[in-house]
């Protein structure tokens, strides 16, 4: 950890400046109480909404996701909280763990900025398609647009889960047999420096014609149901592209805060992003993600992937359970 | 064909265009999470501040859609607009304006590495793509595309 300090002077401020602050608003606590909830209540829930943001921060990184995969799911499956408030911190949690890992990602040339802008207009038109259906569906369909979106969001969870089991399958330096005209045309080639190896590597991603569709849904996922895109943005680039597997995650983190901007401004001129729940989950995406990047390379990443396997199915069948209740009016014990 | 690598070759040249951009991400985001930290300071510490933070999040772990949980709360619901820039002497606006200042930083980060592409990478038509994108997430930030959403 003192390693990581010095190495990382910004993370002791951030979370200095966090232990400082956490502490004042403890010890100093002005907010008057509300109905059902007192000052001191109101500052155990950020503090609570910190250290588990930090949390999630941490395992959503070393996983290879966005913790915003983690975040929308357990919120909408075991709170009452409405689900576009949900969503739209849900697309802060996202965006925050990928802005932090952006710097690092681009100055060590992991991630390749052609493929970077060549995936954003999707990415970034998908998003604000998606947050723009999410609020009209909320002001349309009211409580049986929350159970849809929570059925929708459990059937997603269970195809993410599974994606993760037969995630073995991702190519570290996939074979490229076709390079369409297209592809060739767009030339989307690089090479970077692999330090496992201790060479150079080259590639050139191809299908980039279908891969640009598929950004688009990702955008459009990621932005209406407050997930992200990270879980989708590997494979795309990974399997379907063709790209190392290195540069697509690195490509992941980047693409996710770019896409997630611009599908987060109409929740915040809706209103629907409220700074007292979204500010600490904020701070802990930050603090976590640049904490879950530099303690990467020393923990065992499969075991996090169990674990989040075990989350993502858990919470899917809470989360169907729940939408199949609202909308047929029966009672579902599960969980 | 297969990806191919040369234990010979010296490392490549690191993207300029994409340095600019990871840094002043990275910067930026650092700066809106330490504004956002202020922010939260302040509201805690204000008495009878004018958005009450605690109303907020009572209202919000209660379930009330957004309506419900801005009314009372001190301020109606925003209507489309930046409402914080006018809060900014509140801690939950300076907590907003945070947070959206990280979500705002992309647009010059994008206009910037656009820029070294176009002036020192000769990279005109990721430039292209780059401006592109930035204008799309502009027309976001501005409130430009019709919305779906009406007031009350």
């Amino acid at each position: 950890m003192q390693t990581l300090m010095k190495k990382v002077p910004e993370l002791s401020i951030l979370i200095g400046l966090s232990i400082v602050a956490y502490f004042v608003m403890g010890a100093f606590n002005q907010v008057e109480d509300a109905a059902g909830l007192t000052g001191d209540g109101a500052f155990v829930l950020v503090l609570a909404s910190f250290v588990l943001s930090t949390m999630i921060a941490i395992i959503a990184v070393i996983a290879g996701v966005g913790g915003g995969v983690l975040f929308t799911p357990i919120m909408m499956a075991f709170t009452s909280i409405d689900t576009l408030i949900i969503r739209s911190t849900g697309l802060v949690v996202a965006m925050f763990s990928g802005l932090v890992s952006s710097g690092p990602f681009m100055r060590k040339g992991l991630a390749d900025v052609k493929i970077v802008f060549y995936c954003a207009i999707p990415i970034i038109l998908g998003g604000m398609l998606g947050s723009y259906a999410a609020i009209a569906l909320s002001e349309v369909m009211g409580a049986q647009g929350d159970a849809i979106v929570r059925l929708l969001l459990g059937l997603i969870l269970v195809f993410i889960a599974i994606l993760f089991i037969v995630g073995g399958s991702n190519t570290e330096y996939p074979e490229v047999k076709k390079v369409s005209p297209f592809s060739a045309w767009v030339n989307l080639k690089g090479a970077y420096y692999e330090e496992s190896l201790g060479q150079v590597v080259h590639y050139q991603s191809t299908r980039v014609g279908l891969g640009g569709l598929l950004f688009l849904l990702v955008g459009f996922t990621g932005g209406f149901f407050g997930l992200g895109g990270g879980w989708a943005v590997v494979p795309v680039l990974n399997l379907v592209m063709t790209t190392p597997l290195k540069v697509s995650a690195a490509g992941s983190g980047v693409l996710l805060a770019m896409g997630n901007s611009a599908a987060i401004w109409p929740y915040i001129k809706y209103g629907a992003l409220i700074a007292a729940l979204a500010a600490p989950w904020m701070l802990g995406q930050v603090i976590g993600g640049i904490m879950g990047a530099h303690i990467l390379a020393r923990v065992k990443a499969n075991f996090i992937r169990y674990v989040l396997i075990v989350l993502l199915f858990l919470t899917s069948f809470k989360l169907i359970a729940r939408g199949l209740e609202t909308m047929l009016g029966i009672d579902i014990p599960v969980l | 064909m297969s990806q191919q690598s040369n234990n010979e070759e010296p490392r490549p040249e690191i993207p300029t265009s994409g340095v600019v951009y990871g840094d002043i991400i990275y910067w930026g985001t650092i700066a809106s999470a330490i504004i956002a930290v202020i922010g939260q300071i302040i509201s805690f510490l204000t008495p009878n501040s004018a958005i009450s933070p605690s109303i907020l999040l009572a209202k919000i772990w209660e379930g009330k859609k957004v309506d419900g949980i801005w009314a009372g709360s001190g301020m109606a619901r925003p209507e489309g607009e930046h409402w914080y820039i006018a809060q900014l002497a509140t801690g939950e606006g300076l907590t907003m304006f945070g947070i959206a200042l990280g979500v705002f930083i992309v647009i010059p980060a994008i206009l910037a590495s656009a820029y070294t592409m176009f002036t020192r990478e000769g990279r005109p038509f990721f430039g292209v793509l780059a401006i592109i994108a930035a204008l799309i997430t502009i027309a976001s930030f501005m409130g430009l595309l019709p919305s779906p959403m009406t007031a009350g």
